[in-house]
């Protein structure tokens, strides 16, 4: 199910914040449509690896291909650019502006208006696409001008995905979307994932849940003190085994 | 939309109400402020702080305080008084008081962008530097004679039977409403104040935005500043130093009303004119003249503890 050429290929990617190696010497490829988890203690680089893919921090080693091409992201807008979208660890949306004002923040539509080369934002445009996204994503949420601190922890990680989809990103990056949510709101975020796979969409997910990576991810990817040391198909891999691997992984980094 | 919330309508129009119930008390209480001519004046006196307090809005909007703006405006005022005294064409005049509006504006983003330094403490600094430079231009006396009309008028002429001072706040609101509600740049700098890092993500320069907010609250001030000028024939090293205060009450007061909690600007120069109103009012029924600054005081107290509370209670929500 997989195309035999990868969409994103990390080589030899190292990543050094002053003395501190957070990623050494990673090698990875990915897949158009494939859902890779990336599994590791806390330390383990994940943040940082994927911090360097998403533009948010530069490598200090290695190189990246997307497409077959080299790239060196500039920024995470340079990123959203070539298709790469990232949904932080803190999601990055503005609380007090409405779920449109988010979906479109950095990329609003406009339309002209009667003085020449004025144009002006375009709210009724931005508020049915944003819905058009959310129910694309079947959030339950009908008001876009609501602002998303007024949201439930799920659908805000919908929002986010609507800025990704809003940019056409075909590489989804999602730094641990669980990490704060409840059961309930959990299971939603896990829809929204497999929405995004059967879209055709790439997704990139870092989880500390194990019973999340097995429902959701093709390939199983985890990495300890900085390298990456199991990178398998998930076959038939239960939660306890891909545990196992990463306190393995630990016995040995140590 | 969707229903509608009763303690939801108190918060957004609450102190509007109250301010509208206070100009009505005096329009019926105070002697002689419901004359035409007093009106006109209140109108004229709310136009000068409107103008300042809707660029601190500005730069309020992107998350950065200028107390700048008076001082700022003092020396405009008093280098476009030079020009007018020195004979230049009021044209002339009135580009070099916009001119160093511009100028302090800028300074103040590249301190805060470039080199980093909080806005608090940056335009504090400009506010000294721009006093001692107003002094120094004047050599503290003030600049006063038979200005030409060519240049008195920008504030005491009419257009179309309106005060022109009503037509440049008319102007100024436009323009801070329709750049801040309908332009990117505008969405970019309330996603700036809102979100700095968010908006940093989403791909927004928000140090550019942030110059642009500290600009216009300059370049706010030096159109403050050149009709407060034309207005009186005269500029003094001080003479706007007083409406740093007021402008701060007036974004404050404004954050209570319309979108609590937010710098906006429909709320800024509504509360502008309640408190000229207020000013003038209390000066009509024979207040003595510290009563306003007490009053000034407890609003700007008051109106920070309802957006504080107003802002706690949505992050509870949560
Ligand atoms: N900005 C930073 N400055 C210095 N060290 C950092 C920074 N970010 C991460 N690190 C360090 O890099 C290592 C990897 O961190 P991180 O990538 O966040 O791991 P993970 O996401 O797997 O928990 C850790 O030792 C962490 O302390
Ligand atoms: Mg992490």
């Amino acid at each position: 199910m997989t195309d035999p050429t990868p969409l994103l290929s990390l080589r030899g990617i190292g990543k050094s914040y002053g003395p501190v190696v957070a990623v050494r010497d990673v090698d990875l490829d990915i897949f158009p449509g494939e859902v890779v988890a990336l599994c590791g203690d806390n330390g383990a680089g994940k943040s940082s690896l994927i911090k360097v893919i998403s533009g948010a921090e530069e490598a200090t080693s290695g190189t990246i291909n997307l497409r077959g091409k080299p790239v060196a992201f500039a920024s995470p807008h340079d990123a959203l650019e070539n298709g790469v979208a990232t949904i932080y660890q803190d999601l990055a949306l503005a609380p007090r502006l409405s779920i449109a004002q988010n979906v479109f923040m950095g990329s609003e539509l406009t339309r002209p208006v009667l003085v020449p080369f004025l144009r002006i934002l375009d709210k009724k445009r931005m508020i049915a696409e944003s819905q058009r996204y959310l129910s694309q994503l079947s959030a339950a949420v009908t008001d876009m001008t609501r602002p998303v601190e007024r949201l439930s922890g799920g659908q805000r990680q919908a929002v986010a995905i609507s800025r990704a989809l809003r940019w056409n990103a075909e590489i989804i990056i999602m730094d641990e979307p669980t990490a704060a949510l409840g059961v309930k709101e959990s299971a939603l975020v896990l829809d929204l994932i497999r929405k995004l796979k059967s879209d055709g969409r790439t997704v990139i997910l870092i989880s500390h849940n194990m019973r999340d990576v097995v429902a959701l991810a093709d390939r199983v990817v985890i990495m300890g003190a900085g390298r990456k040391y199991v990178d398998r198909p998930l076959g038939d891999l239960g939660a306890d085994d891909i545990a196992h691997m990463i306190m393995a992984g630990n016995a040995k980094a140590a | 939309m969707g229903r509608i919330d009763p303690r939801e309508l108190i918060g957004r129009y609450g102190t509007a109400l109250a301010g509208l119930s206070l100009i009505l008390f005096f329009l019926i209480f105070a002697p002689n402020f419901a004359s035409g001519t007093n009106i006109i004046n209140v109108l004229k006196d709310t136009s000068f702080l409107a103008i300042l307090a809707l660029g601190f809005a500005l730069a309020f909007t992107v998350a950065e305080l200028d107390l700048s703006v008076a001082e700022v405006a003092s020396l405009a005022a008093v280098v476009c008084g030079w020009m007018v005294h020195a004979q230049y064409p009021p044209a002339v005049a009135v580009a070099a008081a916009l001119g160093v509006g511009i100028v302090l504006g800028s300074f103040n983003g590249f301190g805060v962008t470039v080199l980093r330094i909080p806005s608090l403490i940056m335009t504090l600094g400009t506010a000294a530097i721009a006093k001692g430079l107003a002094f120094m231009i004047t050599q503290g006396v003030a600049f006063v004679g038979r200005w030409p009309v060519g240049f008195t008028g920008l504030a005491r002429g009419y257009s179309f039977g309106i005060p022109n001072l009503v037509l440049w706040m008319a102007g100024a609101t436009l323009f801070a409403w329709g750049l801040v509600k309908w332009t990117r740049t505008g969405a970019h700098m309330v996603a700036t104040g809102e979100a700095d890092e968010a908006a940093r993500l989403a791909g927004i320069a928000t140090a550019r935005m942030k110059r642009i907010g500290l600009l216009l609250a300059g370049l706010f001030a030096g159109i403050m500043a050149m009709l407060l000028a034309a207005n009186l024939s005269s500029a003094a090293p001080n003479m706007a130093g007083d409406y740093l205060l007021y402008a701060i009450a007036a974004v404050l007061l404004g954050m209570t009303m319309f979108e609590p909690g937010k710098p906006n600007i429909q709320g800024t120069v509504f509360a502008a004119l309640v408190l000229k109103v207020l000013g003038n009012g209390l000066v009509l029924l024979g207040a003595p003249y510290y009563v306003q600054d007490i009053v000034l005081g407890a609003i700007i107290i008051g109106s920070v503890a309802f957006s504080a509370s107003a802002m706690k209670k949505a992050a509870f929500k949560v």
